[in-house]
């Protein structure tokens, strides 16, 4: 049971822990100790948050951080949606075997390689009403990823994750939190997102079109989108509705 | 409404239990195809349904069931000692102070804010109910999923011991300390509700 103590004292560690700085100085070493290189800490960063609220804590190479920020990466990095689709940690030679991985993805892999990142395990972080996140443990290409170390991955991941959601909370301070969707509202959404017209939605609900465009139309300005499946998508992305919430019925 | 079921000799002694019997069929066997016994197609009840269990059930207005959550005594046989002990480094822990939470249940129903708001009661309505039922810790099994949401309710976890995958499941056991700082760590993190059992009779049985 030594990992589960290395992991133990990690955890005993980051409870008491109030910067950024101490977090990653922590993170780092107990990357170290479980035999990887780097780590990354993340929210797939929700398009609406500035930098200020968004976790971003991590020890990878400059320029691969360069290349990713200016290609927007954060979002459509095949391993962050490959962490959309699972709970659980996965090694990123399992990538093929979650998400369909298209060339540019093969392109950003074979950067990345080229950058020091060839291979990882990476552990999603998923709270409802949030933005999605993950912590990642990579190494060079050529440096096997610890498969003995996975399990105390898996729990490092999850708590430092909740550690930094705390520090960045505390960070945000009092930002006035976004309003709710009204339910006359989400109801609405929920038929966007099934592809129905303003027209549609309001004989589906029995309320004048007007009605419709005008939930619909506020709903958007909450988002700030122009376009109403962007509204469908962003209320997915923040869990005000679900896949669920679509497709049952 | 919170409805506090304890000493339960028939499972389907009030409407309550047998909505949340029902309910957890079609969250536990009907959507996360876990293999437990179901009585009758409608009912998911297994050996840890006795009169130990103690029932923590949000309702809404007509009865209709919205969230529960089952608690089992560690000084009696439970999930984490007899089902998953490999999930402990040490042995799990056990004590009259103890309790293992169990069967914590969303109803299928709820749309995707309603369960969040209904999830928040029913987490406050575990805290409030170990601080009157003079309960320090709470034990718990969860998938890794799952596990993060516990840990970003706010209130103090620790893990028991590392995951490991389980039947096709990753699954980790983790510990919960609660005391009078619990509550205001719930309302920190923006879970915390405030939430009061039902105590007439008339009501429980309505």
């Amino acid at each position: 049971m030594a990992s589960f103590e290395r992991a133990e004292s990690f955890l005993r560690e980051i409870s008491l822990i109030r910067s950024e700085t101490d977090l990653a100085g922590a993170l780092g070493e107990v990357t170290r100790e479980m035999g990887f290189h780097h780590f990354a800490l993340s929210h797939h960063v929700d398009v609406r948050e500035t930098a200020e609220t968004a976790i971003r804590l991590h020890n990878y190479p400059d320029d691969w951080v360069d290349y990713y920020d200016r290609n927007r990466l954060g979002v459509s990095d095949p391993v962050h949606r490959a962490s959309h689709v699972t709970s659980v940690g996965f090694a990123w030679s399992e990538l093929p075997r979650l998400i369909a991985l298209t060339p540019g993805d093969h392109e950003i892999l074979a950067r990345a390689v080229a950058k020091g990142i060839g291979d990882g395990f990476t552990i999603p972080a998923h709270v409802p009403g949030e933005s999605n996140g993950s912590c990642s443990f990579a190494n060079p290409a050529g440096i096997v990823v610890p498969e003995d170390a996975l399990p105390s991955a898996q729990l490092v991941g999850a708590f430092a994750f909740e550690a930094a959601r705390r520090l960045w909370r505390v960070r945000a301070g009092d930002r006035e939190p976004l309003p709710r969707l009204t339910d006359r509202q989400r109801e609405c959404i929920i038929w966007v997102g099934r592809g129905k017209s303003d027209w549609e939605i309001s004989r589906i609900l029995g309320v004048k079109e007007d009605t419709v465009a005008r939930h619909v139309k506020m709903a958007r300005e909450r988002y700030g989108v122009g376009k109403r499946s962007f509204v469908a998508i962003h209320a997915l992305f923040e869990g005000s509705i679900s896949f669920h919430d679509i497709f049952r019925r | 409404m919170l409805l506090i079921a304890d000493k339960v000799r028939h499972p389907f002694e009030t409407p309550a239990l047998r909505a949340m019997f029902a309910a957890r069929k079609r969250v536990f066997v009907d959507l996360l195809k876990w293999d437990v016994p179901v009585i009758d197609d409608r009912y998911e009840i297994d050996q840890y349904d006795d009169e130990h269990a103690v029932y923590l059930i949000l309702t809404d207005r007509d009865g209709r069931h919205l969230a529960s959550a089952r608690l089992l005594r560690t000084t009696h046989p439970h999930i984490l000692d007899t089902l998953f002990p490999q999930l402990c480094a040490s042995p799990p822990p056990r004590g009259s102070d103890t309790r293992e939470i169990t069967r914590f249940c969303l109803d299928r129903r709820l749309a995707a804010a309603d369960r969040l708001e209904v999830r928040n009661r029913l987490v406050s309505a575990l805290v409030e109910h170990a601080l009157a039922a003079g309960i320090t810790t709470y034990t718990g099994v969860a998938e890794m999923g799952w596990l993060q949401q516990i840990l970003a309710f706010g209130w103090r976890c620790r893990p028991l011991g590392l995951p490991r995958r389980i039947g096709g499941r990753m699954l980790g056991a983790l510990r919960i300390d609660i005391d009078a700082d619990t509550p205001p760590l719930l309302a920190a993190s923006g879970v915390g509700r405030a939430v009061r059992p039902a105590t007439e009779p008339a009501l429980q049985a309505a």
